[in-house]
């Protein structure tokens, strides 16, 4: 006990330094306990969504990115394919087709343009309000909603694509019918509309007065029969509302707007493999991915670098240890008056070893304590850190 | 679970919570949500007691022309099956967010039939403000064949769901399709006797009804509680001096005026009701029924 006094006594005294020896063996135990943990989560959470969404059909392209901007909103967008692809799908009645329009964001998060079928494919649950129902209407996730402090009632306005783009489009109000439910997954992160007010934002679709009836002759490029061109002075609703819906509207067939990816959800698995089995032609402007199988990839160049990693912990491990043996035979030389006066008091050379040994196991418990309360913390917020920083 | 297995058994699990909700599951009917009176007439015969049928327009609203509030929507949104006519019929559809696993297009089947209007002419009439028929004809029912093909849509969408009573639903849907074919045969017949013979529509809603079985029908956009004006009046006096006619069909009865002023011209006026909504006595194939009777008069008396 006089040994384990007289240690922490020593280590109390010279501050420094031992919170230098403590920080350095913690660092040297916890990276790759914490890397452990933080890449299984992340593999845990990639596989699990991944594994929950059957085939994915995008653009010819990078599969990852296609897989990546889907399941996880990621900012990579792929390159748009057609609403005619949803379409194609419902024809072949092979399976249950859900439209997907990522590229557009509120603040920093991302809006997703769906079907109320996303709602029942990831089971998400309304915790606050309703489903979107009218045009121009959002549901926001559980993280949003907290972050922000919202609630249905309130508004999001969608971000312009490009900052200083001051003749693009009108960014869109749209009121949160809802909150949903939280579900540690991307969707808490997400704000979801209706597809088509998915393309009002891209500029698509718009609501202005009907300039039939308009008395503003300052707004008309000009008239010709059955056709009224008005110029860049008419005022387009940045909200849609009840006294306005009937005004907005889409240009083009539907068919050709753009969605980035569509869910397929086949019926049954012989209906998945004709259906994979229509997307293997070259020709194709199409590719159909199951994105277990790109995660199962993903994953795999991920265990790569991480035994890259490893390796590097381990030598730079190996390295600090071999440097705080050093310091700590560099330390017993510094400290050889001390020793000597220890030894000329009376003290045997063993309890002088007891005394150094106290040192370094305080050292050890106090590292060791540290990094435990650190792999707990880990443990306990691994989710949300998974979410913020790699997804 | 490994991929392969994960692959289809997750999906699977999802679209059986899709395709039996509890109701279902609990024996209770299905829920099923329409936007005009032939597809709610349709679906309960096909589905008799398994379904619970809602037609949510009142009843004296266009349901073409109709917008449900919120709370309507959210019962369309909750529904079973979505019930839609697809031609462009019932354009709320298209401002509000309806799950489109659920909905059914009871025209998909034909669309590459579908009949093209070109017209900027808006009108009112009712509580839902102006409105256009320009874009896409889509009283497709009028044509029983092609109604016919609707109430089959409407069956193979319910005997995936209903798949323990599939027998029942499918006799259901048998006995539906003879007695719409009975009723266009009947038409047919007529349109044969006299395929030229000039008729005048006074709302611009029989286009699949005149396709259907031949008639050569002129269409006209008046209503048949409201007096259309002196200059549609002057209108129809130059086209009937070009087109003899001597047949106005209305869609509901007309203003007794009006019908004096059309027989001074020379034109007798019959009732065709294209049944948009619930009707007040009968149904579907009654309300059909009375509408061949009345246009038998006019070709019978055209011979």
């Amino acid at each position: 006990m006089d040994s384990l006094y007289l240690a922490w006594r020593y280590l109390s005294f010279y501050k420094v330094r031992s919170f230098i020896l403590i920080g350095c063996i913690t660092v040297i135990a916890a990276l790759p306990l914490a890397l452990e943990i933080l890449v299984n989560e992340s593999e845990r959470q990639l596989s699990l969504r991944a594994e929950s969404t059957p085939l994915l059909i995008g653009a010819k392209g990078s599969a990852l990115d296609l897989v990546m901007n889907s399941l996880y909103f990621s900012d990579a967008t792929p390159e748009p394919i057609t609403m005619a692809a949803v379409d194609q799908i419902l024809e072949s009645d092979l399976a249950s087709p859900i439209p997907l329009l990522i590229r557009y964001r509120t603040r920093t998060f991302p809006i997703v343009g769906t079907t109320l079928d996303y709602l029942d494919f990831r089971q998400l649950e309304i915790k606050n309000g309703n489903p979107f129902s009218l045009l121009g209407q959002c549901l926001v996730g559980a993280e949003i909603a907290r972050q922000l402090d919202l609630g249905p009632g309130d508004h999001l306005t969608s971000s312009p694509e490009a900052m200083f783009d001051i003749a693009g489009v009108y960014p869109l109000k749209m009121r949160i019918s809802g909150v949903l439910a939280e579900t540690n997954s991307a969707d808490d992160r997400a704000v979801f509309v209706d597809i088509r007010t998915a393309w009002i934002i891209s500029g698509l679709g718009h609501g202005h007065t009907d300039l039939a009836k308009s008395t503003d002759e300052s707004v008309i490029l000009k008239r010709e029969a059955g056709q009224v061109t008005a110029n860049a002075k008419l005022m387009q609703y940045n909200e849609i509302t009840e006294d306005n819906i009937d005004r907005f509207h889409l240009h083009g067939d539907p068919a050709t707007f753009p969605i980035t990816a569509v869910l397929a959800l086949p019926h049954d698995e012989k209906s998945g493999t004709i259906l994979q089995g229509r997307y293997l032609d070259q020709d194709s402007n199409y590719q159909i991915v199951t994105p277990a199988k790109v995660v199962d990839s993903l994953l795999a160049n991920i265990f790569r670098i991480r035994n890259v990693l490893d390796a590097v912990i381990l030598m730079v491990g190996t390295a600090t240890l071999m440097a705080l043996v050093l310091v700590f035979s560099l330390s017993l030389r510094l400290r050889s008056k001390e020793m000597e006066t220890i030894f000329k008091i009376g003290s045997s050379r063993a309890t002088i070893s007891r005394l150094l040994g106290a040192e370094i196991t305080i050292i050890g418990c106090l590292s060791g304590l540290l990094c435990l309360i650190i792999m707990l913390l880990l443990n306990h917020y691994d989710v949300e850190l998974v979410r913020r920083l790699f997804i | 679970m490994n991929t392969r297995m994960s692959l289809y058994v997750l999906p699977a699990i999802t679209t059986l919570t899709l395709l039996f909700s509890a109701n279902c599951l609990a024996g209770k009917p299905l829920k099923v949500y329409t936007v005009n009176y032939p597809l709610a007439y349709f679906s309960e015969r096909i589905g008799g007691e398994f379904v619970d049928v809602v037609f949510p327009a009142p009843a004296d609203v266009d349901p073409a022309f109709w917008t449900p509030d919120e709370e309507t929507i959210g019962g369309y949104q909750k529904a079973d099956l979505i019930i839609i006519n697809g031609a462009g019929y019932a354009k709320w559809t298209q401002k509000v967010s309806l799950p489109l696993m659920r909905q059914v297009n009871t025209s998909k089947s034909f669309k590459d039939e579908y009949i093209s209007i070109e017209t900027n002419v808006t009108h009112r009439h009712g509580p839902e403000g102006d409105h256009s028929h320009a874009g896409t004809a889509f009283t497709t029912w009028l044509d029983l064949s092609l109604a016919s093909r609707q109430a089959e849509a409407i069956y193979k969408a319910l005997s995936s769901k209903l798949t323990d009573q599939k027998s029942i639903v499918q006799k259901n849907f048998e006995a539906l399709k003879t007695d719409l074919l009975h009723l266009d045969e009947q038409l047919q017949d007529l349109g044969d006797k006299k395929p030229a013979l000039p008729l005048l529509g006074s709302h611009p809603i029989y286009q699949y009804l005149a396709r259907g079985y031949g008639l050569n029908i002129s269409m006209v956009m008046w209503e048949p509680d409201e007096d259309p004006g002196e200059q549609q009046w002057r209108n129809l006096q130059t086209f009937v001096e070009d087109h003899a006619t001597s047949w106005m069909l209305w869609e509901d009865s007309p203003r007794p005026e009006s019908v004096n002023r059309l027989e001074e011209m020379g034109i007798k006026s019959l009732v065709y009701s294209p049944c948009f909504n619930r009707p007040d006595e009968g149904d579907f194939l009654t309300v059909m029924q009375q509408n061949v009777d009345n246009l038998s008069i006019v070709f019978s008396g055209a011979d």
